[in-house]
């Protein structure tokens, strides 16, 4: 059942726009996500916020008159058309948050158990990137943990996100990046988190020492989680490295049931004192749900 | 080969290889079925799970039974099993093979030769002299070396009759004069005949004797006879047995000479039965035309009947002098020739002239004393094309110069002034019997009644020739009936009247006798043979013991009575006698016979031919080690738990594709719906329906039929004819009688219709349909050049009924059925209309704009200036095509349309508009 990554074509120009158009399409169907910026306190870094609808009236801030060295670009032609007086529109002042998103690329999340579902990679990627977009349309700066891309504000970074997703990781089991992370940023962990557990741990104690708060994303294929075979077998990790053979794999489906059972809660035990959120994605499900409750879960634990 | 439980095995050591089977038990079984490979990220979770049981590292018993089997039946069929090896224990001694040789056997004549060559090799390997006798054909026995008679045995056929009773007095001879005792093996075709046993006692008084008799029962057809009409045969079969049905089928050459089968019926048997009949109803000019008739599947003598003139009814033509009294029934000249011939003849009655042409058999001219020169030129002409005319005296002929002073072509002799009446009242003399036929009279062997008196007769001429001709002559000399060739037929004149006025010879049975022996009319069934007495017959072809006829050659003849009442020999072979003017057939069965089956005393040891076949086994039991095996792919797959799997991809799709097919293959194939073209004959024929014919370019159809609707549109706005949906014809499967027009774009590459097709086209035209073909290609060859359209058009044509055709001339009806019109656009403007061309006799009258022409429907009317492209509308009824450029091509669309309505008024009316009483109206209207 392993497949090669389907998507992963030798320019990696290809994957990464249709990576991009794809995230834009699920992207499309939200309104912009503000993400609060209340425990921005120490995390002071400007960024603006150009609205321009009806109704929401946060981001005008006020008209003034033209003063002198002002640009003539800067009018507002809209409202000096009223009057004679030229007046320049002044927008507020608002604050950007960072929001670092790691997504696990490691040989783990190549798989699919059947043709039609995609890879957990795919699915992965594309849910951080459309929160990404959302995020970087809602002005905030978007970045990946670990330096390699740090958080940005602006289009553009999407395309840079795009690309650095497209990337794939070697190791059977990637441990989360912790590096570079911003105090009081928020995080975005998505992966199967089937890895060593302690790296987790680590990785999710560093952050909330830096006071980083922020969702995991567990994203699982329906097999892992109905575990549907039988008779004799041998399993393995997509590189191989690990191998376990079985003569009756029916009779092992309760007791990797209960593994799994057993993760999920330490993983909500490790979640719940670190203060994040956890949430399970089935790649078998409309990944339109997972964006949604990744919207809700980071505008929910920023409050 | 080696015995083990009544079955032979070729190879019986690789049975050693059974041997094996317990140490593969043992290794197959510490084998455990190979693992699947998963590729699964969660392996994590499971390291350190171990497994609780250890029960499935063993493979299951009933699956090891399984392979066990599969291999049993592997290595006992590559051993090359056989079920019933053949085995026979062989004597010692001179061998006698006795065959009956006879029709009976002949189906079966194959299998019997196999069983001989066996036995004389069997007899060969022994050292056995063996001597073969057969009964139909005994010669004297000859011992000889097994191989010499194996040679022989190709050579040796079955007779197409019985063993006789001298035949086998003769065998019995032959065997008693053997010098040494010998075993016989008497190879019987399971009938029976006279004399039988006496040949078994001969030859069980010589040493053992075992007979190997034919299985399954020997059939025959009798002789066909004619009853009420029909044909009727009746099959006889040997042995009672289940019902079953018979085939018979007969066989004659066709009008255009080939052998076929002319018509064929079923004779049932009902179960216990040994004869089955069967009616077969043919009209005359078929029934004359059979030859034999064959069991089908039966290949003997036995099975063939014969046809000879038996069969034959001929046609008499009657024809008597034409009176204007009308005389009493029984004063008629004809009702006694009626009488004698309306069982054994089909009677024409009527005018000479009008039965001459239908070519009788026989014409009777009772009482005419002359003919039209016209008629007897032509009667001359038909009776030397071999025809016979028979002719009865009368007052009529008495009382004529017939034939007076010079011999005259339709009479034998010539004859005196009145006649002569004897034994009348004003006579002396007695009335005078019949002298007994000559040996040379075509009558000779009929025995003449005493009570057959002739009181008045026309008397013959003396003449050098008289003599020559007489066939039937009077106690006192005088000649009562003459006969003389003529060309190939032959004229005969009864001197005496046909009814009993002035003899009683059409009240006897002679009458009937004589008519019969002059082939006028031919006996029912098998003549009597007495009434054969005297005829010798002579083979024409006979038939061999498989029922093939061949050239008799130089086969003796046969006397009349023997040919119809002696059985079967070699003196007389069935087949196909000739006697003069008449065939005879003589079949293997004579009417009324039936066949016995052979019943042999207890003593006699009897076998069929060896009935338990050797059968091989090994390939059935080499199937049922795949079938095992293939059983074995599926239980590991289940044991392994991925059949389920299995199911679910699509691995097994190939495979079930696979069955599907093979189920497919073996189900008969779905008629496919035949699509109907037209619509049902009743809605097509209610109303008026334009039609195209439809030419297999898609687009070309679309258009034309497009361009009907338009027509119809236009029509049904301005006239009064209303046409409904307009049609698609398929030529090769519609009918065409529903259509007054029917549109034909040519084009390239059409398919040429088939004769069928043409034939109904050609009925179409000349009952009144028009076609018009359009080659859709003015544009291009209005410059003279051809097109592949316009070639197409002209080999479509060729079939085709078509008249002499002229460029449309400006007086054409066409020009003026409806509209006024000088030329008829379509899509191209100009392109020239051809039709039917106009008589060269018509002629213009002085101030007429027009010739008179009648009857001018043209059946064809062709151009091609693309009308349908013209006419063709949408749904909606909007143009589909453009035509022209801006008014000027709206106005050509009209026009075209304006020739669509004139031509469909044509086809409706006629040549209505070519009336004169139209000509002043159509004179103010023009302007003249």
């Amino acid at each position: 059942m392993t497949q090669p990554a389907a998507s992963d074509a030798s320019s990696p120009v290809a994957p990464a726009a249709d990576l991009r158009h794809r995230a834009e399409g699920e992207a499309s169907a939200l309104p912009p996500l503000l993400v609060d910026a209340q425990m921005l306190a120490g995390a002071v870094l400007l960024g603006e916020h150009g609205r321009r609808r009806a109704g929401t009236g946060d981001d005008f801030w006020q008209y003034r008159p033209l003063q002198q060295g002002d640009s003539r670009r800067m009018i507002d032609h809209r409202r000096s058309a009223r009057g004679d007086v030229q007046f320049v529109r002044e927008r507020e002042w608002q604050i950007a948050q960072t929001v670092h998103v790691w997504t696990d690329l490691g040989a783990s999340m190549r798989f699919s158990s059947s043709p039609e579902l995609p890879q957990k990679i795919d699915r992965a990627r594309l849910l951080a990137l459309a929160v990404s977009v959302l995020m970087l349309r809602g002005g905030e700066r978007v970045g990946l943990t670990g330096g390699r891309l740090p958080p940005r504000s602006g289009k553009a970074q999407i395309l840079r996100l795009a690309e650095m997703l497209s990337r794939e990781d070697d190791a059977d089991y990637a441990p989360p990046e912790h590096r570079a992370m911003v105090p009081h940023a928020r995080a975005l962990f998505i992966s199967d988190f089937l890895g060593p557990f302690d790296e987790l741990q680590l990785a999710l104690s560093k952050a909330a020492d830096r006071g980083v708060r922020g969702v995991l994303l567990q994203v699982l294929d329906p097999s892992e989680e109905s575990f549907p075979f039988a008779g004799r077998t041998r399993f393995h990790s997509m590189t191989g490295g690990l191998v376990h053979e079985t003569l009756k794999a029916s009779a092992l489906r309760d007791r990797y049931l209960d593994r799994m059972a057993e993760r999920r809660d330490a993983l909500e035990a490790l979640c719940r004192t670190a203060g994040w959120r956890l949430g399970l994605h089935h790649t078998g499900d409309s990944a339109q749900a997972a964006l949604m409750w990744l919207y809700h879960a980071l505008e929910r634990s920023s409050a | 080969m080696t015995l083990i439980a009544g079955i032979g095995f070729a190879y019986p050591w690789l049975l050693l290889g059974l041997l094996a089977l317990p140490i593969l038990w043992l290794l197959l079984r510490a084998v455990p079925p190979a693992p699947r490979r998963q590729a699964f990220p969660a392996v994590t979770l499971l390291l350190g799970l171990g497994d609780d049981e250890s029960l499935s590292d063993r493979t299951p018993w009933w699956l090891l039974l399984l392979r066990m089997l599969a291999l049993a039946a592997a290595i006992i069929g590559l051993a090359g099993p056989v079920l019933n090896p053949e085995e026979r224990d062989s004597g010692s001694g001179p061998l006698l093979v006795v065959l009956d040789a006879t029709w009976a056997g002949s189906d079966g004549w194959e299998e019997t030769r196999d069983q001989i060559t066996a036995r004389l090799e069997e007899a060969g390997r022994g050292d056995r002299t063996v001597a073969v006798l057969r009964l139909s054909d005994p010669q004297p026995l000859q011992f000889l070396a097994a191989s010499d008679w194996a040679r022989q045995v190709a050579g040796l056929t079955p007779n197409p009759w019985q063993p006789a009773p001298d035949q086998v007095d003769q065998a019995i001879t032959h065997i008693t004069e053997a010098t040494e005792d010998f075993d016989t093996l008497w190879f019987s075709d399971g009938l029976d005949y006279p004399g039988r046993e006496r040949l078994t006692e001969a030859l069980a008084a010589r040493g053992a004797l075992q007979v190997l008799e034919q299985p399954g029962a020997a059939f025959a057809l009798a002789p066909p006879s004619y009853a009420d009409g029909a044909l009727e045969l009746t099959v006889e079969r040997s042995l009672p047995g289940p019902a079953r049905d018979m085939l018979v089928q007969a066989r004659g050459r066709d009008p255009g000479g080939t052998l076929r089968s002319l018509a064929q019926a079923t004779a049932r048997f009902d179960a216990g039965a040994t004869n089955a009949s069967v009616r077969l109803s043919l009209p005359s000019e078929l029934r004359a035309r059979i030859t034999r008739f064959e069991l089908v599947g039966q290949r003997s003598a036995g099975a063939v009947a014969l046809a000879d003139d038996g069969l034959r009814r001929r046609e008499v033509a009657l024809i008597a002098s034409e009176s204007e009294d009308e005389g009493l029934a029984l004063l008629s000249p004809l009702h006694y020739l009626r009488q004698a011939l309306a069982p054994t003849a089909d009677l024409l009655e009527g005018a000479l002239s009008d039965l001459l042409p239908a070519n009788p058999d026989v014409i009777i001219l009772a009482d005419v004393a002359r003919l039209p020169p016209a008629q007897e030129q032509a009667v001359i002409d038909w009776v030397e094309e071999g025809g016979l005319l028979v002719r009865f005296a009368g007052p009529r002929l008495a009382a004529s110069d017939t034939a007076r002073s010079e011999e005259e072509p339709l009479m034998p002799v010539r004859l005196r002034l009145g006649g002569r009446s004897i034994g009348g009242a004003m006579s002396w003399g007695e009335p005078k019997t019949l002298a007994p036929f000559e040996d040379d009279s075509p009558f000779a062997g009929l025995r003449t009644p005493e009570e057959v008196t002739v009181s008045a007769q026309v008397v013959a001429q003396p003449d050098p020739s008289l003599a020559d001709r007489v066939i039937a002559a009077l106690g006192d000399g005088t000649p009562l009936v003459t006969r003389k060739p003529l060309g190939q037929g032959q004229v005969v004149l009864f001197h005496v009247t046909a009814n009993a006025e002035w003899s009683s010879l059409p009240l006897s049975g002679l009458f009937v006798q004589m008519l019969e022996r002059l082939a006028v009319s031919s006996a029912v069934g098998t003549p009597e043979a007495t009434s054969l007495e005297g005829t010798v017959w002579r083979p024409v072809s006979v038939l061999d013991g498989f029922g093939r006829s061949r050239e008799a050659g130089t086969l003796p003849g046969v006397q009349g009575p023997d040919l119809v009442a002696a059985p079967a020999g070699p003196a007389l072979q069935p087949g196909l006698y000739d006697g003069g003017n008449q065939t005879l057939a003589r079949n293997v069965l004579r009417a009324g016979d039936s066949l016995t089956a052979a019943s042999w005393p207890a003593s006699v040891p009897v076998s069929g031919y060896s009935t338990a076949q050797e059968r091989p086994l090994g390939g059935a039991l080499l199937g049922l080690a795949l079938v095992l095996l293939a059983l074995d792919v599926l239980a590991t797959l289940l044991v392994s738990g991925q059949l389920a799997q299995l199911r679910r991809s699509t691995a097994l799709v190939p495979l079930l594709a696979a069955a599907a097919l093979a189920l497919g293959a073996l189900s008969p194939r779905p008629t496919l719906a035949q699509e109907s073209g037209a619509a049902d004959p009743v809605a097509l024929a209610a109303e008026l329906t334009l039609a195209h014919v439809l030419t297999g370019n898609a687009e070309v159809d679309r258009i034309a039929r497009a361009g009907l609707q338009g027509l119809s549109d236009t029509l049904f706005f301005r006239t009064s004819v209303e046409p409904s949906t307009p049609a698609s014809v398929d030529l090769e499967r519609d009918e065409l009688a529903f259509f007054p027009l029917l549109y034909w774009p040519v084009t390239a590459d059409q398919k040429m219709p088939s004769a069928a097709a043409y034939t109904r086209l050609n009925a179409y035209l000349r009952s009144g349909g028009m076609i018009l073909f359009d080659t859709r290609d003015a544009d291009l060859t209005a410059v003279g050049a051809t097109s592949p359209e316009a070639r197409r058009l002209q080999q479509l044509a060729l079939g085709l009924d078509i008249p002499p055709l002229e460029p449309l001339p400006p007086d054409h009806v066409l020009t003026r059925t409806f509209y006024l019109l000088q030329d008829f656009p379509g899509r191209h403007p100009r392109g020239p209309l051809w039709v039917e061309a106009a008589p060269p006799d018509a002629e213009q009258d002085e101030g007429i704009p027009f010739r008179t022409l009648n009857d001018g429907v043209t059946p064809v009317v062709i151009g091609g200036n693309d009308w349908a492209s013209a006419w063709a509308v949408d749904s909606n009824g909007r143009p589909l095509r453009p035509v022209g450029r801006g008014y000027a091509g709206e106005r050509q669309r009209e026009l075209s349309l304006r020739f669509g309505v004139n031509l469909v008024m044509h086809v409706l009316t006629g040549n209505y508009k070519s009336d004169q009483v139209h000509v002043p109206a159509l004179l103010e209207r023009l302007g003249q």
